[in-house]
């Protein structure tokens, strides 16, 4: 399985809806293949989307008799922790000894008096705990959704800055076509192409559309082939590793952009961006 | 209050065996997987039975978490919704819900803590901004847990489409939820 594969079905993989086979493989590809830092901060961010779905749901306290449950089978695997203190030893007569009384100062009821009021107060107050606890939880599942993310944005430079320093990358700028009736480009892009096999695509001041998709091609021998839809980041800002077999057929002559319907189309109808790849 | 950070510290004593430990993740947590599995199982013995084994699986797995891969309640909430997705897949008959309209009504259960309203609005938000299409593959494989075979088969809609749905809706969701 490769990087791509495995980024293709990690948010299936998280939603537990793949095939048991298939899961084992994207499984296997984590720990096979070595810790890769772009697919486990993909793997991340997919967890942390999933479990942002059971942000709708009004948390239950389950009934004391699950943790009872839980208790019990954790304490099976564990030493047997002793419930009753160890037994003075038996007075000289031979009588059970008695615990010794001890004297309870006068001050003392003053300040359990004192306590049952904080309790009481305390009472009143854990509701609003409770509130604070829920959000500070869905605050704390967003932190760590954004950390996900940033994390996912470094690699991606990172990733792509690899593939600029490596030999023979070539830096494909895409640019608009020139001016007329159709749609015009929000935004810009290049295409980072090495002819060993890897390109990536980077845009930026793309602009979500509710009803339509940016959708990526490359050119070879005049034939446009789909490279996968351009879904915009919330910062407008557009990456797309295209897939290692569509570069296998030869030298694409160019890469363009487009603006589809929804779900993209299999020839491009609006070109937005384009540019050619130099000749080696 | 619940912060990553502490999670992990508490994740990291359950990994030493420590019980009281577990226990604090369990009363942080079990709230809202509780609430989860009731959705997804629908029966409240089920539910109870998948969130014992959840938190026993936790206490024995304690070692294999990575903070790399997610959150603790991230991966708390995996397990819950692998198991509970095992036993859904064992009844043999799916459970289903009476209308789509339902699929995002909170469970019908005691509520003894606040719901989180901006987190719920923002996700009702993020949802309703998806495709329809997008969103039922979603809730399907969410709720139900369907495979992607198995929503292909449900709606009558080719694998591949059902592939491109799935990975699209849950991308598309985290930027909506990021934004």
């Amino acid at each position: 399985m490769t990087h791509q594969e495995f980024l293709d079905q990690v948010d299936a993989y998280a939603l537990g809806s793949l095939e048991p086979t298939e899961a084992s493989a994207l499984e296997q590809h984590l720990t096979a293949e070595g810790p890769h830092p772009l697919c486990e901060a993909a793997l991340a961010r997919a967890h942390e989307t999933v479990a942002t779905l059971a942000a709708d749901l009004k948390p239950v306290a389950p009934p004391p008799r699950v943790w009872e449950g839980i208790a019990r089978e954790i304490a099976r695997g564990q030493e047997p922790v002793p419930r009753v203190p160890a037994q003075q030893p038996p007075s000289a007569s031979g009588a059970p000894r008695e615990p010794p009384r001890r004297r309870i100062p006068a001050w003392t009821y003053g300040i359990a008096a004192a306590a049952v009021l904080t309790l009481v107060v305390s009472g009143v107050q854990v509701r609003d705990a409770r509130r604070s606890a829920a959000q500070a939880s869905a605050t704390a599942a967003e932190c760590a959704k954004d950390l996900a993310d940033a994390r996912i944005d470094v690699l991606r430079k990172e990733d792509a800055l690899q593939l600029l320093i490596e030999p023979g990358t070539q830096l494909v700028s895409l640019k608009p076509p020139p001016p007329g009736p159709g749609p015009t480009s929000p935004g810009t892009g290049v295409v980072l192409f090495n002819p060993r096999g890897r390109a990536l695509f980077l845009g930026k001041s793309f602009q979500a559309q509710a009803t339509r998709d940016y959708e990526l091609w490359l050119i070879r021998d005049g034939k446009p082939i789909a490279a996968g839809l351009l879904p915009p980041g919330p910062d407008g800002r557009v990456f797309a590793d295209i897939r290692p077999e569509l570069l296998t057929g030869g030298r694409p002559a160019a890469f363009a952009v487009s603006i589809e319907r929804k779900g993209g189309t299999d020839a491009p109808t609006q070109v937005i961006l384009s540019g050619a790849v130099a000749s080696p | 209050m619940t912060r990553p950070a502490e999670d992990g510290t508490v994740l990291e004593a359950v990994r030493r065996g420590d019980a009281r430990a577990l226990e604090e993740l369990y009363r942080r947590h079990s709230p809202r997987l509780y609430a989860l599995l009731l959705r997804m199982l629908r029966e409240t013995a089920d539910a109870e039975e998948v969130l014992q084994e959840t938190f026993v699986d936790a206490w024995r797995r304690a070692r294999e978490y990575a903070a790399s891969r997610g959150s603790v309640e991230a991966w708390l909430i995996t397990i819950a919704r692998s198991r509970a997705i095992d036993r859904i897949r064992n009844r043999g008959a799916r459970l289903r819900l009476v209308k789509q309209s339902e699929q995002l009504a909170p469970a019908e259960a005691p509520q003894p803590d606040p719901p989180d309203v901006h987190a719920q609005t923002r996700l009702r938000r993020a949802l309703g901004t998806l495709p329809p299409e997008q969103r039922r593959a979603l809730e399907l494989a969410y709720w139900d847990g369907m495979s992607q075979s198995e929503i292909s088969r449900e709606t009558g809609d080719p694998l591949g489409t059902v592939k491109t749905r799935v990975r699209l809706g849950l991308q598309r969701l985290a930027e909506l939820l990021a934004g």
